[in-house]
């Protein structure tokens, strides 16, 4: 529930697309760079040493703080994910111990903040693009990136339509029995529906114009540098090394 | 309902991403067929709607809000393997570009949210289809807000499931304790799930009033071969009620593999124990979760493949009567 005003703040000012080119993660291949946070991601999440925890709390804050992403950006996308991690972290502290409740929150945390970084400094087009080359299916990439473009258009939309909303006295109801503001939020969410039915072909209409195919590979064809290895490489090998500590292969 | 990275035990996470990719294989395969290129827009635009429906909040009272999932919704209109789809991509780019849900817990985020939230609306409102083709309008109204209850309930009843069996599983380690998880997850979402529904039929009347051709019998989709629900049958309704079942088994088995049931408890606290049967059965659980989850998902197959023979007996014996 807390994401939603954070995704309205987003939309507001057009997903992250511009910020993310402007950052030296952002000029990484988005291949090396889903990789690389993706094997990090899946090594905090399997950690459960204590020490090996905090450890990579230490070096997903070192990469957010190396990211060039603002401080304002990281702590609200952080806080979309708080409800969860309290909720998980309070029921571990009262039938556990609070010890387990910190412990979650790190590791939890750990992985929020790869990710924030990943999301924050790859921008979409490169993203699907990206996720197209690692292999995911046609369908789901080209969908992905139509529905990415068409949540900039519809979130406008809906922006419009909630300042006319409030403009009209309407301060979004009181409870589920309030039927004069459920017809009024019913009515604004089909209303998105009609406006993007109407819409949708126009908008097809003119990316195959600019020469899309229907598949996202020949839309990029950047090669992985030595950089991108490096990236991938540090990444990697911390994630193993992490894992090697808890399984006990390095003492 | 957006598990973040870290929460869930490893083997939960994985079971979730192996069920999840089993299921979008399948639909891949499916709609692979019949999906064309100038499909892709329209499942996108509805994806795309139901991304920003959800960013709509409803009050639920108390200074709380909710807000639209729409799996049912989604299936409504479009059908469940649209539905299974667009839901996918709404959920990938909500965990890619959002940092809402994480990437180990995708799998399990997706099975909730765009597999079993859809399925299970899809089901409800197909078996209720006598109701809404007797009930006209308000019947209708009535099928499809049992659906959207029942579809975010039960998504919301296996992520609570989920994160108990986690926690269970790994000794608190990972996921919520189970008197947490359950009560929480299960009333606070039994309530949003009203939400849910009364926006649902909210949504489908004003399209019915306003844009009554996204919604007719016979939709652009439907001319297309696109399969929708309105063409389909009580039981495929059935069989995607079943579908969910079928996808919460792995989860269950990892938590029931590890304890006895009550029988088997209450004798052991007696000293009592099983004497020499009497009929040796071919098969047996097996010790391990494997063994006790391969014996589950062979069971369910039986079942499954004998309530279809009765059902075409019967079907059969209605024909000639």
């Amino acid at each position: 529930m807390g994401s939603v005003g954070f995704w309205r703040k987003e939309l507001r000012i057009g997903l992250q697309d511009d910020r993310a080119e402007s950052t030296w993660l952002g000029r990484l291949d988005a291949r090396a760079k889903l990789v690389g946070i993706l094997i990090f991601v899946i090594a905090c999440a399997i950690l459960t040493a204590p020490e090996l925890v905090y450890a990579s709390l230490v070096i997903s804050l070192g990469i957010s703080a190396v990211s060039s992403l603002r401080p304002a950006y990281l702590i609200a996308s952080y806080a979309a994910a708080l409800p969860f991690i309290l909720l998980a972290a309070f029921s571990v502290t009262i039938t556990v111990g609070w010890d387990r409740g910190a412990l979650m929150i790190a590791r939890t945390s750990a992985c929020v903040l790869a990710l924030i970084v990943l999301v924050g400094t790859t921008s979409s087009f490169d993203l699907f693009a990206g996720l197209r080359r690692l292999g995911v299916p046609k369908v789901l990439t080209t969908l992905s990136l139509l529905v990415q473009k068409y949540i900039g258009l519809l979130g406008q939309e809906l922006s419009r339509m909630t300042t006319a909303r409030k403009a009209r006295g309407f301060r979004g109801g009181k409870s589920l029995l309030d039927k004069y503001a459920l017809r009024v939020i019913s009515n604004t969410a089909g209303m998105v529906f009609v406006r993007s039915a109407g819409r949708a072909d126009r908008a097809y209409e003119g990316l195959k114009s600019r020469g899309f195919d229907g598949d996202l590979v020949g839309w990029r064809q950047t090669r992985i540098k030595s950089g991108d290895l490096a990236f991938l490489s540090v990444l990697a090998a911390v994630s193993i090394s992490l894992l090697a500590l808890q399984a006990g292969l390095i003492a | 309902m957006h598990i973040p990275d870290g929460l869930m035990d490893p083997s939960v996470a994985l079971v979730g991403w192996v069920e999840f990719a089993v299921a979008i294989s399948l639909v891949l395969l499916v709609s692979g067929r019949k999906i064309r290129e100038q499909d892709l827009p329209r499942v996108a635009i509805l994806a795309a709607g139901i991304f920003v429906a959800q960013m709509v909040n409803f009050p639920i009272g108390g200074g709380t809000t909710g807000h639209l999932i729409g799996g049912a919704l989604f299936a409504i209109i479009a059908g469940p393997y649209m539905a299974i789809l667009g839901m996918t991509v709404v959920i990938l780019i909500q965990a890619l570009m959002f940092g809402d849900g994480g990437i180990t817990a995708l799998g399990l985020n997706a099975l909730n949210m765009a597999v079993i939230a859809p399925l299970a609306g899809w089901g409800v409102f197909g078996l209720l289809e006598p109701l809404y083709a007797s009930g006209g309008r308000l019947g209708r109204w009535a099928a499809a807000a049992a659906a959207s209850w029942a579809s975010v309930f039960i998504a919301a009843a296996a992520c609570a499931g989920e994160l108990a069996v986690s926690f269970a599983i790994s000794g608190g380690d990972f996921g919520i304790a189970p008197t947490i998880a359950i009560p929480a997850m299960l009333a606070y979402h039994a309530v949003i799930a009203f939400g849910e529904a009364i926006i649902t039929v909210g949504i489908l009347a004003y399209l019915s009033d306003v844009a009554p051709k996204l919604l007719s019998r016979k939709s652009a989709a439907e001319k297309e071969g696109v399969p929708s629900f309105r063409g389909s049958r009580i039981g495929f309704s059935a069989a995607a009620i079943l579908a969910v079942f079928a996808l919460i088994l792995p989860l269950y088995f990892l938590y029931a593999a590890e304890g006895e049931d009550g029988l088997e408890q209450t004798m052991s606290d007696a000293g009592t124990g099983e004497g020499s049967a009497m009929f040796v059965a071919p098969f047996s659980y097996g010790e391990s979760y494997f063994a006790a989850l391969f014996a589950g998902m062979l069971g369910f197959v039986i079942a499954g493949l004998a309530t279809v023979a009765i059902l075409k007996t019967l079907e059969s014996k209605n024909g000639e009567g």
